[in-house]
């Protein structure tokens, strides 16, 4: 049973709402900065190569007609979406919609792993019936075990995109440990040559650090699952760290998985503390008002 | 300071419920790692996380894959390889460069994405598939690439 819970803790309705507000709209912008080749794919589908999924639910080759129709789709329902009015039937277009854009994106040759916290995010988010709408729900403190469950699934993806890429790093070596002191990164700077790379290369061991360091952080990600409070945070930052290192080197950036960390931060707790601070001022002016009030007194009996 | 009135309300799933969100959540773990262990990218989105996880040996031969085009204005350039360029990215040639050899044909979408998207530039009359190749000794890059042209493709208008 504690197994069960484990998958199932009690988490503020709030953060869904956040959640869901910050998603949607970032699949808008996925779409016109990431991927977003798939309307041209539309156009010119020389190259398409369907994959697994799209075989498997036998999915019409990308064609003007129907690309142009997700996109529709996909903006209003995002639109609707990011408001949490309506955010479940949104949700449950988005979900089968974006995975099928992101599927055409990559069905030619060359497949990303930046969207799997993501894509699964967004099937999981609608699950969660919410208690109220619009902007209430972004201070809902409501505890739910399905808010729960989703945001640890979305959990579990974003530290399943490192672990797994270690895991993938062993395998490509006939499950050895050679790729930190090979010569990747060196490779990849040839390859996508700029300048803060093209530095490196002049420095091979600075580069073989990165790669240990890389690994090792992948294969302990997991352990972020467990850490509670500011432990959790370092790792959260590691990892951002990570990725800015990765952007300077290489320009690749991963962000759809990284706005998928927002799911282990206490997003429910910004609406209390706005209200805090708003009231703690309320009670400011009011203490204001009233020292204004004695001091008039005193003048009139003055 | 705000204070709590009282503890906020918990909502509980189901039995059911719980049991198929656990069951859902295990299968989904299953499939991340049968396709880490398994799979390929066609698994996608639970295929291997393989971008750059392979072993780059310290004396590797590193190619580079580009397509250069000899304009109707008479010059050569390097084709952009993105979709803002030519509506094709680098990665996709790379990974259909056998297919491109065996059928240089495919390359005319090349020279096609070219006119749509720069109506006004000057148009590719003759593409080339060409692999650069870096050399590494001892893990260090040694030398300027050397060249190779793998197919070329005289443009259809």
């Amino acid at each position: 049973m504690s197994i069960a819970n484990w998958f199932t803790p009690t988490i503020a309705l709030a953060r869904i709402a956040w959640l869901r507000t910050i998603l949607y709209l970032f699949v808008i912008l996925d779409m016109h900065a990431f991927v977003r080749d798939t309307r041209d794919k539309g156009e010119h589908p020389g190259l398409y190569q369907p994959l697994l999924l799209a075989r498997l639910f036998d999915l019409p080759k990308p064609s003007v007609a129907n690309t142009t129709v997700l996109y529709v789709v996909l903006i209003v329902a995002c639109l609707i979406g990011a408001t949490n009015y309506f955010p479940r039937v949104a949700g449950w277009i988005v979900a089968p919609a974006f995975t099928w854009w992101v599927l055409i994106g990559m069905s030619d040759g060359k497949v990303d792993h930046d969207h799997l916290a993501l894509v699964i995010a967004l099937w999981v988010l609608p699950t969660v019936k919410a208690d109220s709408r619009g902007i209430t729900s972004y201070s809902d403190q409501t505890r739910s075990e399905a808010a729960g469950w989703a945001i640890r699934c979305i959990q579990i993806c974003v530290i399943a995109t490192y672990f797994l890429s270690a895991v993938a790093k062993l395998r490509s070596a006939g499950w050895a440990l050679s790729w930190p002191g090979s010569a990747v990164l060196t490779w990849a700077i040839v390859r996508r040559p700029h300048p803060v790379g093209e530095w490196l290369l002049h420095y091979p061991w600075v580069l073989h650090v990165m790669q240990w360091v890389g690994i090792i952080g992948e294969f302990c990600s997991p352990v972020i699952l467990w850490l509670k409070g500011r432990w959790q945070l370092f790792g959260a930052l590691f990892f951002l760290g990570f990725h800015a290192a990765n952007t300077a080197i290489l320009l690749i950036h991963f962000l759809p998985t990284v706005v998928c960390w927002l799911a282990f931060a206490p997003l429910e707790r910004i609406a209390p503390w706005f209200q805090a601070r708003r009231s703690d001022r309320d009670t400011g002016e009011a203490e204001d008002q009233a020292e204004h009030g004695r001091q008039a007194e005193q003048q009139a009996g003055a | 300071m705000v204070t709590q009135s009282q503890a906020p309300e918990v909502v509980r799933v189901g039995r059911v419920g719980k049991a198929v969100r656990v069951l859902v959540a295990v299968a989904g773990i299953g499939l991340l790692i049968n396709g880490s262990v398994r799979a390929s990218d066609d698994a996608w989105p639970f295929g291997p996380m393989s971008q750059y996880a392979m072993s780059v040996p310290d004396d590797a031969k590193i190619d580079y894959t580009r397509v250069s085009a000899v304009t109707d204005a008479g010059t050569t350039v390097d084709v952009p390889l993105n979709i803002e360029g030519a509506g094709v990215a680098r990665a996709e040639i790379e990974a259909r460069s056998g297919e491109i050899v065996k059928d240089p044909s495919l390359l005319q979408q090349v020279a096609d994405g070219w006119a749509r998207k720069h109506p006004d530039q000057p148009k590719y009359v003759k593409l080339e598939l060409i692999r650069d190749t870096t050399q590494l000794v001892k893990g260090r890059v040694e030398g300027p690439p050397t060249s190779q042209v793998l197919a070329t493709w005289e443009v259809r208008r």
